[in-house]
């Protein structure tokens, strides 16, 4: 099981909060955005527990086909989604239950005697450090590359998650030969027909990278164009093009 | 005279507290059960409530006022005086007919202070909240009901979680039991002390009560009393 990474101040104490309800009987809710580790700490607590996601539970109680008899413990996710919240714990009255949820529940919370609230990553400095460190250690060992933290960009946009994702896309990105780019393109190309592009259309594939990456590294049209070997009116043409550069807002020359 | 002696002796026997007054504040005689009340309020706090219910002339006052002191509340008060020089006030008691009994199937013999750690961390932790913390480790194991206990500590942590500083004490009580099923118990009681007027809601007395937690307001207090069931 993957471990509930606990560096900074404040999930140190949800850990501890976490480790000290899973021997009591009580019910405890889990409170925190998307990708925060709700599920993570969940398992913590309840270890041995089946985990279900509260909208299909839901349904399947009100079919009758849950046999509640089989469990002493159960994770349910995303409990905040139930509609009838109150008549479903009724429901699993007798089950000690860990529930997550993205948002506060003033209506139940009074059935979970413990509530945790893990603040999203951005607010917990030291984990996002770790987590940077094994998401950018394990996806350099995927893609057999050697890339440094320091040169990625994050997302935290749904915290761990997005984290997660952009790191293992930039390091695959990186990863690419020039016959994986080839063949990528390839394949993107081919999908592309699809929805009936043209050649010209197509062209702004291999364009618009090829001139972004230009502008970063020469600055100055006049650099670019000598450096790229074209025409200074064609490049002109294609920056309008492409990027609607007017003679106010165009690299300086 | 014999007459006199059984009045004094009815008011001395009563279940309600009985005080009277002289002009200046001072109590010139109380039953029982106003020095058991003079433990918990100020002789001028009930003085001013004779006198700020008292009747425009002389005569006797009855008014209807929920009033709560320590673990006691009243439903109604008699303020009567018939000459400028006293003043005698009377607090009804409310009586509850709920039967003092505990149920053994959810209890659970737990460490109480890991429960405080536990409802303290978990309601607190986005507070600034500073606690001085002051237990009495001496307190051994009990049996407690571990959920509504939590639920009930919760609702207090989270009472106080603007404030910047309380404190909170944790000890035996010296000399006081509580009865339950005929069976004395020792009663443990959890202080918080802040600097801000108390005031509880229902649903906070009620949470206290589905624990066995007998909960009452001193001005800048707040108590919470269980009894010790080993």
């Amino acid at each position: 099981m993957k471990k509930f990474i606990a560096q900074s101040e404040a999930s140190k104490k949800i850990l501890n909060i976490a480790q000290m309800s899973s021997s009591l009987p009580v019910n405890v809710l889990i409170i925190g955005e998307i990708g925060v580790g709700k599920k993570l700490l969940a398992q913590n607590i309840l270890p041995d527990a089946s985990y279900f996601d509260a909208k299909i539970l839901e349904e399947t109680l009100m079919n009758g086909k849950f046999n509640i008899d089989e469990y002493k413990e159960l994770i349910i996710l995303n409990i905040d989604t139930v509609l009838n919240k109150k008549e479903f714990l009724l429901y699993l009255n007798g089950i000690k239950i860990v529930a997550t949820s993205n948002r506060n529940l003033t209506d139940i919370e009074s059935q979970f005697a413990i509530k945790i609230d893990i603040p999203p990553l951005n607010q917990r400095i030291e984990d996002l450090e770790e987590l940077k460190k094994v998401y950018l250690s394990e996806a350099n060992d995927i893609y057999n590359t050697n890339i440094d933290i320091n040169d990625l960009a994050f997302d935290l946009s749904l915290n761990g998650n997005t984290l997660k994702n952009s790191i293992y896309k930039t390091v695959s990105m990186r990863a690419l030969s020039d016959d994986d780019m080839m063949e990528s393109l390839e394949f993107f190309i081919s999908n592309k027909f699809n929805e009936d592009k043209d050649y010209r259309e197509l062209l702004q594939y291999f364009e618009i990278p090829l001139l972004n990456a230009a502008k970063k590294r020469f600055k100055s049209q006049l650099k670019m164009a000598t450096k790229l070997n074209l025409n200074r009116i064609t490049l002109r043409k294609k920056l309008e093009q492409y990027f609607q550069e007017t003679p106010d807002n165009r690299l300086g020359e | 005279m014999e007459n006199q002696d059984f009045y004094e002796d009815l008011i001395e026997y009563d279940l309600n507290p009985f005080l009277l007054f002289d002009s200046n504040g001072k109590v010139k005689s109380y039953n029982k059960e106003a020095e058991f009340l003079l433990n918990f309020v100020s002789i001028k706090e009930l003085f001013q409530l004779a006198v700020s219910n008292a009747s425009t002339n002389f005569g006797f006052n009855q008014k209807y006022i929920s009033l709560k002191y320590n673990k006691q509340s009243y439903y109604a008060i008699l303020v009567g005086y018939v000459s400028e020089d006293e003043i005698a006030l009377r607090l009804y008691k409310v009586v509850s007919n709920k039967v003092n009994t505990i149920n053994n199937d959810k209890l659970k013999l737990v460490n109480i202070f890991s429960l405080i750690e536990l409802s303290k961390n978990s309601t607190l932790l986005s507070s600034d909240l500073k606690i001085d913390e002051l237990y009495d480790i001496s307190i051994p194991e009990m049996k407690i009901n571990i959920n509504n206990f939590l639920l009930c500590l919760n609702e207090c942590f989270i009472y106080f979680s603007n404030d910047e500083k309380i404190s909170l004490q944790v000890q035996i009580k010296i000399g006081e039991y509580e009865i339950i099923d005929n069976i004395k118990y020792k009663i443990v009681s959890l202080e918080f002390i802040t600097n801000r007027d108390v005031e509880l809601s229902n649903e906070f007395e009620q949470k206290a009560s589905n624990a066995n937690i007998n909960i009452f307001t001193n001005h800048n207090r707040l108590n919470l009393e269980l009894p010790i069931i080993l």
